[in-house]
């Protein structure tokens, strides 16, 4: 299998007052369609910087051998605009916090996502089918029964898989998980685990994910050591990756 | 990558997001209210504001032509003969004149049944021929009335009872002879409404009419006003041992006044005082507080008598002396040079004039001073060369120019205080933006553009104005209607008056919405709310979703 998403030495670094503060170093990472990839680091290595740069969501800095490139084209190349669409087609984000729309139910958590994807008549057209599809996500993660609740009213847990749900509504190619688990207990974050290992089987989805743990990041097919902003070792376990657990 | 043809739109156009957005923070959030409320109070002070201004303009207009007409001819103090010839001239015209009416405009003094003496606008008129011009029949308060104003409950109007029940109060048979007395407690309110139009009274002794006068209402100060209607005071005058006496008198029943005037000579030095005693035949009102308080109303024959300008003989020739003698050419004796006399013709100050439908009041005044110039050609010797021609509007431009002016200063000044519901609309959306920082950054996560963003919150403060702007409209609608109301609630209930007529000129507050002024004013609210929401929409368009993520 062939590469689709990477990371090609790029370095971030944020600016703290009028200290700059490298974040990432010449990192580089690449995913194979179909992998599960699991990022380990502690907290503060770069990882989530590492995720959002491929996600789209920032901009490495400028550096003539840095790239993020998915499939072919280099995300540098891309106008804003086809960044947007890069984020709303592309990828999907699961985030530690969840990050759902506290004002929308569960129901429109999950439809926002094809809200933003498409205009207004595109929306309007597929809007039976599309409601279905967010149904389909929530019945899978089961929570059919809480269509119509709030975030607020909802566990960690279910909260967390309303978020998959919404990242997966727009069919994403790659799954980019930030400490999907981070938030939640042991049994609740390896249920979310099985979830995620699910869709690895069922619907062959890349996934790269963000952890502190090297327990859940052992659930992955291969995972990258990240210190201070730079890759430095990687396991591949392919064969298991593949397998999804 | 991967996306269909239709969904590329999607970041670019309006997405169905900002409208479910808008919808969920409009109703879920307090600060958005406080922004709509912020929106409605700054419209509706502003709309209040102009209206009454507005309507104060638009009522001191109409109220001048209630009495004055349209276009006013106006030669003062000894006034111009030959005035039934420019009347018929003007009458002919037809095409722009609906009416014209001759008046004598004066000035004298009025005492009252209780020795009051007060300086009066006197006005001289023919009542058909000026209720034409100026609807002066309208004006006549007391005549029959069938239902109580709204606010009447215990029907204590005066005219909702026969006239005869407040005769029967006042008039005693040792003032009267039984003759008189019959007669005026055969009065009733429909003879008083008559009266008023003929300007005469029965004269309850003799039996004859005689000739009466009109007061405005707020004149004789012996009606005090009560909601919707006017109560009588009855006389009270002090006698010579410092006791007080009161008057059994209802001025338009059985009330008198004394009427002085001064007419003047050719160089406008007074002859004399001429005083008569005229009844009171009725009294108006006009809504406009100076014509009310300082108006009276005189048939046109008993002023000219008054003011020495009815028709009389002028001596042409009086000859070197007046005892001069001449011989008499068919008896031989010697007699008195007799002078040659002509007629010299009834004489008036003013002539009005109502235009007809659909002609301007500028357009009048043209055709009039045209009409003037062919009645001046054809009376090169009597009429005045030059009269003023003018209309109302013309006469009391500098008044009505300081009202405009003034309307204009509050406006400016009120617009400029609701410029701080922008303010107050970018303080709150501001805040709200910043609470919603994260909400932004997952947004952004899911596709939305920096565009789409900003269409978010402009949205967003679009609907706040719009809201807060038919909400202020609405507030202001009530208040404009209701403002009468309002303002006796704040006397009766706080002792506020924040009206008074004696210096706004009329008795009640003008209450008119003008649709174009509430137009202005709600787009002005729906605009100031968007603006106010510009700049936080911008800062949340530039926001880095990154930072807005992690942003607590």
């Amino acid at each position: 299998m062939s590469e689709f998403l990477s990371a090609r030495a790029v370095s971030k670094t944020y600016r703290l007052g009028r200290v700059d503060v490298p974040v990432l170093r010449e990192a580089s990472i690449s995913l194979r369609k179909g992998e599960w990839v699991a990022i380990l680091g502690a907290s503060g290595s770069g990882k989530s910087t590492l995720l959002h740069l491929l996600g789209g969501l920032d901009r490495p800095d400028r550096e003539s051998r840095s790239a993020i490139v998915y499939e072919d084209r280099a995300l540098s190349d891309m106008s804003a605009r086809e960044l947007d669409r890069y984020r709303a087609h592309n990828v999907g984000f699961i985030f530690q916090f969840y990050h759902l729309l506290p004002e929308l139910n569960v129901i429109e958590n999950v439809l926002v996502a094809s809200m933003v994807a498409r205009g207004r008549l595109g929306y309007r057209l597929r809007r039976r089918a599309l409601r279905e599809r967010a149904s389909d996500l929530l019945g899978a993660m089961g929570l059919s029964h809480r269509l119509s609740h709030r975030p607020a009213e909802l566990s960690g847990g279910e909260r967390q898989r309303v978020a998959i749900a919404r990242a997966l509504m727009n069919e994403p190619d790659v799954l980019l998980a930030d400490e999907p688990t981070g938030n939640l207990d042991h049994k609740t974050g390896q249920s979310i685990l099985d979830g995620i290992a699910q869709l690895r089987r069922q619907r062959d989805q890349t996934i790269l994910m963000v952890t502190h743990d090297p327990a859940v990041a052992a659930r992955a097919g291969r995972v990258v050591h990240l210190r201070d902003g730079r890759v430095v070792e990687g396991r591949d376990e392919r064969s298991r990756g593949a397998a999804g657990e | 990558m991967r996306h269909p043809p239709d969904e590329r739109r999607g970041t670019t156009v309006p997405t169905v997001y900002q409208a479910l957005l808008t919808r969920r923070y409009l109703t879920r959030r307090i600060m958005p209210l406080l922004s709509a409320l912020a929106v409605a109070l700054s419209t509706a002070m502003v709309l209040t504001t102009w209206s009454v201004m507005g309507g104060f303009l638009q009522v001191l207009l109409d109220s001048g032509r209630t009495f004055v007409g349209d276009v006013k001819i106006y030669w003062p103090s000894r006034g111009f003969p030959d005035y039934e010839d420019l009347l018929a001239r003007l009458r002919a015209d037809e095409d722009h004149v609906a009416a014209a009416t001759p008046v004598i405009e004066t000035f004298g003094f009025v005492s009252y049944p209780n020795d009051r003496v007060d300086g009066m606008l006197v006005y001289g008129i023919e009542p058909e021929s000026y209720d034409a011009v100026t609807g002066y029949f309208g004006t006549l308060h007391w005549g029959p009335e069938g239902s109580p104003a709204p606010k009447d409950s215990n029907r204590a109007d005066l005219r909702l009872a026969p006239l005869s029940a407040l005769a029967n109060a006042l008039l005693h048979i040792g003032d009267m002879s039984p003759a008189a007395l019959a007669r005026a407690l055969r009065m009733t309110w429909d003879d008083v409404l008559a009266n008023g139009k003929s300007l005469s009274r029965l004269d309850y002794e003799t039996g004859e009419r005689r000739p009466a006068a009109t007061l405005g209402i707020e004149a004789s100060g012996l009606n005090i006003r009560q909601p919707g209607w006017y109560d009588v005071l009855p006389p009270q005058r002090t006698r010579p041992d410092g006791g007080v006496e009161t008057i059994d008198q209802f001025l338009p029943l059985n009330g008198k006044i004394t009427l002085n005037v001064l007419p003047i000579d050719e160089k406008g030095r007074a002859v004399e005082t001429i005083s008569r005693i005229l009844p009171i035949a009725n009294e108006f009102r006009t809504g406009n507080y100076e014509f009310d308080k300082r108006m009276l109303v005189v048939p046109l024959s008993l002023l000219q008598q008054m003011l020495h300008m009815d028709e009389a003989e002028r001596r042409v020739s009086p000859g070197e002396s007046p005892f001069e003698i001449e011989v008499d050419p068919e008896t031989g004796e010697e007699r008195f040079v007799r002078p040659e006399v002509e007629l010299e013709p009834a004489r008036v100050t003013t002539v009005l004039v109502r235009a007809a439908r659909g002609v301007s009041a500028q357009t009048l005044r043209d055709r009039c001073e045209a009409i003037y110039r062919e009645f001046a050609d054809a009376h090169l010797d009597r009429a005045p060369p030059r009269p003023q021609i003018a209309t109302w509007e013309e006469l009391h431009k500098d008044f009505i120019g300081a009202v405009k002016k003034e309307i204009a200063l509050v406006l400016v000044l009120f617009s400029f205080i609701s410029v701080t519901a922008v303010f107050l609309v970018l303080a709150i959306f501001w805040s709200i933006v910043n609470e919603k920082t994260k909400d932004i950054g997952i947004l952004r996560s899911l596709g939305a553009g920096r565009r789409g963003i900003l269409w978010l919150w402009l949205r967003y403060g679009l609907c706040i104005g719009v809201i807060g702007s038919i909400v202020g409209g609405a507030l202001s609608f009530l208040i404009v209607r209701n403002i009468n109301p309002i303002h006796e609630w704040l006397g009766s209930a706080l002792g506020i008056t924040i009206w008074d007529p004696r210096v706004y000129y009329f008795s009640e507050i003008p209450n008119k919405v003008e649709p174009g002024a509430a137009a202005m004013v709600l787009l002005g609210g729906i605009v100031a709310a968007t603006v106010g929401a510009l700049i936080p929409a911008l800062r949340a368009a530039r926001l880095d979703p990154v930072r807005a993520l992690r942003f607590e």
